[in-house]
């Protein structure tokens, strides 16, 4: 950038994707809703279930939710649970039903 | 005045491409981004999660997950825009090493 | 349900199970919490869950360890899940 434009704030780069493919956590977050999800927590138990409601950390309360250990096997269902956000890693739509690893 | 980039900025940049996540402990994430947030939460997809075996730390574990993820911010430690992670460097250097040889 | 929180709320005066760090589950009734997720449990059991490698046979032993407490404080960072026991299997 060769342009002396010493305005003291800093320029916006030009982005690599337009405005519209962009997919904010926010946007994820409102399409996931009501669907069934997988969330994985950072010890490794995944929990598959609907996804009732979220907040701002994470916290999360599922319907139908199945915990599964870190064998992949299934440990306990919950007609309702709260995850607590801290131990969320990641947050899945569950589109694709998964097979195995 | 040097035009200064944000570090937000940079990964901004990297929407719609591939980008090498390095989580606290010793997991790794590399995926396609499709958008972060102010706590550099981030939307992915075509993810594919490096676990060591906590059995045998040489093990590394991969996990391909089939369906947009939200990765939790909290956990990230370090952000690689436009790698391809641990097999694409594995393969750099190979590359690499057979062009010296 | 607005809030993942209003699913605790509607427990409060219930028998709920609390799955915290390190193992440990609680099952009591849930008196008071907070924004944090500290919680006051009564009538509390508490179960540790402990294995251990049997040296000869190479098998996992598990071990499950309980007590009774009367009421206790729990603090929100250790829990990691929440949910009323009597829907639970």
């Amino acid at each position: 950038m060769s342009e002396p434009t010493n305005t003291g704030t800093p320029q916006v780069p030009e982005t690599a994707a337009p405005e519209d493919t962009k997919r904010t956590p926010s946007d994820f977050l409102k399409s996931v809703l009501g669907r069934p999800a997988v969330v994985k927590l950072n010890s490794g138990i995944e929990y598959r279930g609907v996804l009732a409601c979220l907040d701002g950390y994470l916290n999360i309360a599922m319907e139908q939710t199945q915990e599964f250990g870190l064998d992949g096997q299934l440990k306990a269902t919950y007609g309702d649970c709260f995850i607590r956000g801290n131990n969320v890693l990641h947050i899945s739509s569950q589109a694709k039903r998964k097979t195995g690893l | 005045m040097a035009t200064r980039i944000l570090p937000l900025e940079l990964i901004d940049k990297a929407i719609g491409s591939q980008i090498w996540i390095l989580m606290r402990g010793s997991k790794e994430v590399v995926g396609t981004l499709r958008g972060f947030d102010d706590y550099v939460n981030l939307v992915l997809d075509d993810a594919i999660e490096y676990t060591p075996d906590p059995n045998d730390r040489t093990n590394i574990i991969t996990k391909k997950l089939d369906a947009e993820i939200l990765l939790n911010g909290n956990q990230i430690a370090i952000l690689v825009p436009g790698s391809g992670g641990p097999d694409s460097l594995a393969q750099q250097q190979q590359q690499q090493q057979q062009q010296q040889s | 349900m607005e809030e993942p929180l209003d699913l605790i709320r509607l427990s409060i005066d219930e028998r709920v199970y609390v799955k915290c760090r390190g193992s440990r589950e609680l099952r009591g009734k849930l008196h008071a919490y907070d924004q944090h997720l500290n919680m006051i449990l009564g009538e509390v059991e508490e179960t540790v869950t402990t294995t251990e490698i049997d040296e000869e046979t190479d098998e996992e032993i598990v071990k499950k360890q309980t007590r009774k407490v009367g009421m206790l404080f729990v603090r929100g960072d250790i829990i990691v899940l929440v949910s009323p026991p009597l829907r639970t299997t």
